[in-house]
């Protein structure tokens, strides 16, 4: 997967590379308008990370140019502003998805991940698995080691999410906006509270923890046993 | 291109234009009264004449005294050199005729003269006469009627006139000249509060925005100015100590996790440590700088908010389904906590779904916060004619009447929530400053009141239109 950041401010945009990479993308950076539009329009990428406030070009003219060139990857702005005009001109401009400065790097990966698993669109299987664990969607069914574990419907959904994204560090504030619907910044006591709730049934009684908290950046499930 | 003229030159203009045609008229008017005066002089002086040759024509007999006439007409007006008469015969042959002065012709060739009273004026060399013709009826039986003109010198009018005119001309422009002056002194003089207004405004600065306008001492027609100017000072001093608390709120703030990042990034670089140990201090820097990263967001909705926030995506909201999506939001924490959640009542406003639902969060957060151990929490929605109440109840310590007024402020903390230094925005103190503004974008109003163990946040907002619960 090739990743194009077009950032002028350079330390943010080395970390960006560095954390995309790490995170296992191909990350090329260019620290203006003009240069990333060359690259976007020469090179095939399959996201792109555009800073609105660049020099030479803009993000705004840079994304209108792509578009009307007939680029349609996905692109990701990263803007100082929070102004709702500018995310409206953003999305209608063609942008697929907007972040504000300062942003969690763990939040832009996760947008990341699922800008680039909108564009592959394969279906999802009905049943998810990770390691003994076994979620059934249709029939709204957990089950870990061959027993049924009982979950209230939010906690379906929280558990859900979490296998969905196997791997994935999953921020609080993104599961609070994707499981509860609450697209702000709400008290994230909440999340803790309901990871810990959800641990009790799916965790705690078994030997492999497969819920690990990433301090500082939010949950991921995985199935390794832990370092 | 538009001359702008300044106020005194416009003034003075008026009045050199006003009194200039006031005075132009008032002659014009003075100029014709005089006129007709001497016009009524002449003709009860002419009249005059005209009665006495109607006696002299009327007593004589027979035409031996027609030379005695004469001579009697003649004496009379010889006595007056103004004076001028000319008499003539039905048949046409003159009688009587000065004989330095001829008439106009059409005065004395006519048979009849229709109208008596008419004056007619003409000009004869230099100078000019004023005339009346009449017919006679004499006692001289072969010479009956009789043409009789009488015509009177006007040379003296003329030159009354002419000295008038002539004084005329010369003391309009002067008149005009002076009322010009006095326009000017008197709109100078009239307009100097301006300048003192002018001058007090010019002394206020950012820090002195407590400087006020004088409204007592300036003329009434400017105290309205005055008034709203002042009003406008105090408007912009409100806005600028907003500005000025909201700078220094955030420096404060935003000192202690900085300088707690700083220390602990430096301790953690001063000597070599496991890895384990700079995975800790980087993951503490990361909740510390996403708290800090928070509270910019949130400082930056409220600085938003204080220019007047602008509401995107108007919709009609049930507020008992957001509530209910909230208590579902908060039911697992509200239990950890030991909060009973309760809900009751039904309405719907118009709004902001994602910001109503923040504000409503705010609250609800706050109040479990509050309730403690085995506390309530109580949300009641409830219609009113024109609008719909939402009142959120904690049982719980009592907020001190004192602290009441400040509790929507930015930064305000319960002293009981202080010690709790976590990862919520109620405990960057913010939440209920947003929650305010928010409600107030939506015209609403939100209050507070503490009595006994119950605490209870009170908003109210505008009935939305369609709005009739089901």
């Amino acid at each position: 997967m090739k990743v194009l950041i077009v950032e002028d401010e350079s330390k943010t945009g080395q970390y960006l590379q560095q954390g995309l990479t790490e995170a296992g993308y191909t990350v090329d950076l260019s620290p203006d308008g003009v240069e990333g539009l060359h690259l976007a329009l020469t090179e095939p990428f399959d996201l792109m990370l555009l800073d609105v406030m660049l020099p030479g070009m803009d993000g705004w003219q840079v994304l209108e140019t792509l578009r009307r060139n007939g680029r349609d990857m996905p692109i990701l702005l990263l803007t100082a502003k929070d102004q709702v005009e500018d995310r409206v001109r953003g999305l209608d401009l063609g942008a697929d998805d907007y972040l504000i400065k300062p942003f969690a790097f763990s939040e832009l990966l996760a947008r990341v991940r699922t800008l680039l698993r909108r564009g592959r669109a394969e279906p999802e299987p009905t049943t998810l698995r990770v390691a003994d664990l076994e979620l059934d969607r249709l029939g709204h069914r957990a089950t870990r080691a061959g027993e049924r574990i009982d979950l209230t419907a939010k906690e379906f959904a929280l558990l859900e999410l979490f296998m969905r994204r196997k791997g994935e560090v999953l921020p609080r504030s993104l599961i609070a906006s994707q499981v509860w619907d609450m697209n702000f910044d709400s008290d994230t006591n909440v999340v803790e509270v309901a990871v810990r709730r959800l641990r009790r049934k799916v965790d705690e009684p078994f030997e492999r923890r497969l819920i690990r908290t990433v301090r500082g950046m939010g949950y991921v499930m995985e199935d390794e046993p832990e370092a | 291109m538009k001359l702008a003229l300044s106020l005194t030159a416009r003034l003075t203009l008026l009045f050199v234009l006003l009194s200039s045609s006031v005075l132009i008229g008032l002659g014009w008017l003075l100029n014709a009264a005089v006129e007709r005066h001497f016009i009524e002089m002449d003709r009860s002086l002419l009249e005059g004449k005209v009665e006495v040759l109607e006696r002299l024509l009327a007593s004589p007999p027979d035409a031996q005294e027609l030379q005695a006439l004469d001579e009697a007409v003649l004496d009379m007006f010889r006595s007056d050199p103004k004076l001028k008469v000319f008499v003539r015969t039905d048949g046409g042959s003159t009688i009587l005729a000065p004989p330095d002065l001829s008439f106009p012709d059409q005065a004395i060739n006519r048979k009849q003269v229709e109208q008596a009273d008419v004056l007619f004026a003409w000009s004869e060399g230099d100078s000019r006469y004023r005339g009346l013709a009449t017919t006679m009826q004499t006692a001289l039986s072969d010479l009956t009627p009789f043409l009789v003109v009488v015509a009177i010198n006007i040379d003296h009018h003329e030159r009354f006139m002419e000295r008038y005119g002539r004084t005329l001309s010369v003391f309009i422009p002067v008149a005009a000249f002076l009322s010009g002056l006095l326009g000017w002194w008197a709109s100078r003089r009239g307009l100097s509060p301006l300048r003192l207004l002018q001058q007090r405004a010019a002394s206020v600065t950012a820090s002195q925005l407590d400087c006020r306008l004088p409204e007592e001492s300036v003329p009434r027609e400017l105290r309205g100015l005055a008034h709203e100017l002042n009003c406008m000072l105090v408007r912009l001093e409100e806005a600028f100590r907003r500005l000025s608390n909201f700078s220094s709120d955030l420096a404060h703030e935003m000192r202690t996790p900085v300088s707690n990042l700083l220390t602990q990034t430096q301790v953690a670089l001063s000597r070599s440590r496991t890895q384990h140990e700079y995975q800790e201090t980087l993951a503490s820097s990361a909740e510390e700088l996403d708290r800090l990263s928070r509270m910019i967001a949130d400082m930056l909705f409220l600085a938003q908010a204080d220019n007047g926030l602008s509401l995107p995506s108007i919709q009609e909201i049930r507020l008992h389904d957001e509530i209910a999506d909230l208590l579902e939001f908060y039911d697992a924490l509200a239990e950890e906590e030991g909060v009973r959640l309760q809900a009751s009542g039904q309405a719907s406003v118009r709004g902001n779904r994602l910001m109503l639902r923040r504000a409503f969060s705010n609250l609800l957060s706050n109040a479990i916060r509050h309730a403690g151990e085995g506390g309530e929490v109580r949300i009641t929605i409830a219609e009113q004619s024109k609008t719909v109440s939402l009142i959120v109840e904690n049982t719980g310590d009592p907020i001190p009447p004192s602290e009441l007024p400040m509790i929507f402020d930015r930064f305000y903390r319960a002293e009981a929530a202080r010690p709790r230094h976590g990862s919520t925005t109620g405990g960057l103190g913010l939440g209920l400053a947003i929650t305010r503004a928010i409600i107030h974008a939506h015209d609403g109003e939100i209050a507070a009141d503490s009595l006994g163990r119950r605490t209870r946040f009170h908003v109210t907002l505008p009935r939305s239109a369609a709005a009739s619960a089901p």
